[in-house]
């Protein structure tokens, strides 16, 4: 017998849309998201899918406010299981969520030029409450898993590949990771090995309850990692279900970037 | 109610203003971004600026961008005391809890305010510096006006900032005159430092400087900020160097806030006509 226990959903986006006014292109209007409503519950990994410009990558920084909603909700659980709605809340307030309670994994690296490999992984998991020895222990964990050796430990971010630059950003993102995960594209730059073991460590993060909204451009990832898939077209939210069920509907072409 | 934790603002600005010239009835009305001017066509006043308002935690940088004659400066040089401020009100919460209008105070007790609590990095090197001193004296300077006397004490001081601020040691008996335009910043934000401030207020503390010296540059404020909980304000034509530093910002145009946000939102979502016209500007 199954027992239902009623999940509180961590993100909820109700009706959120996203228009831009290009004032210096004859003042037209482009609209990114129309009313696009789905939640998020501890250890779901939804995936987006849709072609280019369907609004993934729009959806996700309207969420962490990179873009400023026209309309709508965004309502976040904090750790105190009080809701606070993104679109809303102040500037000052956005920032102290950031990194801490809301991280953003996107395909590239932003970092201080002169910032160490390590510390910027042990940087980012104090950030978000670890105490330094601990986070140096998980931060070399997660950098050994990811295939980023020793030698590159002490190394300035500015003068790794691109391919190390995302994973240290991978390491980074996912220490001690915040109860929402934003991932546009994190393993775009990646061979097949070293994707292998960030898929491997992003899988973990739904047993450990956080929830996670992410843009892929191939279907296999989707398909080991997310529980559910939200499918996008012109910025509208077309198709919402189970991975098992939506899955096979899905075509390589739907993922494309 | 939300429970987010904010850090609690240490300075708070509201309707600040500066005009230059007779203040007469209509005269903001008759300026600001709307109508493409911050002069007075009637009076030719200058409105550098007005009703500006904002507040900065610790361990916090705010932006101001905007290009030349914007008020960006204007509006540092009022926090800071250089100029007068025609109007408003700016506190800061570490200096009388917070109850005092430090554009209100008498002469001396701004001075001593500034010298304890707040500190510009010009620029311009010899806006905050004297090129004719060696480095060792300049960093004194503000540690004499403080208070300090003992000489082998200011020395060890003096030392320990240069260390910070990546100034060779052996250079600091040199006069500033001697060194390039990255040392000599290098040394005006350890003269900053000396008196453990809690507001720095930073003016185009990179441009003039090569891309790779600004860079250095650059990272050690940036750390600095970070490592001693300072509140800043970095005023800025470049977004490359508002990017790296603050995570919030405002933009001026012709003497008036036109925006206010997040630095990322500013740069991928700005609203308003100028700030869109500056931010395509910078990306082309």
């Amino acid at each position: 017998m199954s027992t239902a226990i009623a999940t509180k959903p961590i993100l909820d986006v109700r009706d959120l849309t996203k228009s831009f006014v290009l004032h210096n292109i004859d003042g037209r209007t482009v609209t990114g998201l129309h009313n696009v409503s789905f939640k998020v519950e501890p250890g779901q990994h939804l995936a987006l899918a849709g072609t280019s410009g369907a609004g993934k990558s729009t959806l996700l920084r309207a969420i962490y406010r990179t873009y400023a909603p026209s309309s709508g909700e965004v309502w976040f659980r904090l750790s105190d299981d009080s809701v606070v709605n993104l679109a809303q809340i102040s500037d000052p307030e956005i920032v102290a969520l950031r990194g801490r309670q809301i991280g953003y994994v996107s395909q590239f690296l932003r970092a201080q030029p002169r910032r160490s490999v390590l510390d910027l992984v042990i940087r980012a998991g104090v950030s978000r409450g670890m105490n330094v020895a601990d986070a140096r222990e998980l931060g070399i964990l997660s950098l050994h898993r990811l295939n980023i050796g020793e030698q590159l430990w002490d190394v300035h971010t500015s003068v790794l590949s691109g391919g190390e630059k995302q994973r240290v950003n991978i390491a980074a993102g996912l220490i001690s990771p915040p109860r929402l995960l934003l991932l546009d594209e994190p393993v775009s730059a990646l061979d097949p090995e070293n994707r292998e073991s960030a898929i491997q460590l992003i899988s973990e993060l739904t047993q450990q309850g956080v929830a996670v909204l992410a843009v892929f451009h191939d279907l296999d990832a989707i398909a080991r990692l997310a529980t559910q898939i939200v499918v996008m077209q012109k910025g509208r939210i077309i198709n919402n279900g189970p991975v098992d069920q939506i899955l096979p509907l899905l075509h390589p072409g739907d993922v494309q970037p | 109610m939300s429970k987010i934790v904010v850090p609690e603002s240490v300075l708070k600005v509201s309707g600040l203003g500066k005009i230059y010239g007779p203040i007469t009835d209509g005269a903001i009305e008759r300026t600001g971004s709307h109508v493409g001017t911050a002069r007075d066509p009637q009076t030719g006043s200058i409105v550098a600026a007005w009703d500006v308002n904002f507040e900065v935690a610790a361990g916090e940088a705010l932006g101001i961008v905007g290009e030349s004659g914007s008020g960006k400066s204007t509006v540092l040089r009022c926090i800071a005391g250089d100029i007068d401020s025609s109007i408003g009100d700016v506190r800061l919460s570490t200096f009388e809890n917070g109850e005092s209008n430090l554009l209100s105070l008498d002469a001396a007790t701004r001075r001593k305010m500034r010298i304890d609590q707040v500190s510009v990095v010009y620029q311009d090197p010899a806006e905050g510096l004297a090129l004719g001193v060696t480095a060792g004296g300049n960093i004194a300077d503000p540690l004499t006006a403080a208070g300090w006397r003992n000489f082998e004490g200011i020395r060890a001081r003096a030392r320990d900032l240069l260390q910070r601020t990546e100034v060779p040691l052996d250079r600091m008996d040199d006069i500033v005159r001697s060194f390039s335009g990255g040392m000599r910043q290098r040394v005006q934000i350890a003269r900053a430092l000396a008196n453990n401030p809690r507001l720095v207020l930073l003016d185009e503390p990179t441009t003039g400087l090569d891309a790779s010296v600004a860079a250095g540059v650059l990272d050690l404020i940036r750390g600095l900020l970070e490592e001693f909980e300072l509140a800043a304000i970095v005023v800025s034509h470049d977004f490359s160097v508002i990017e790296m530093l603050t995570e919030r910002c405002i933009v001026m145009h012709h003497g008036r806030v036109v925006e206010n946000a997040l630095t990322d939102q500013l740069l991928e979502d700005p609203h308003h006509p100028y700030s869109q016209k500056l931010v395509s500007a910078a990306r082309a």
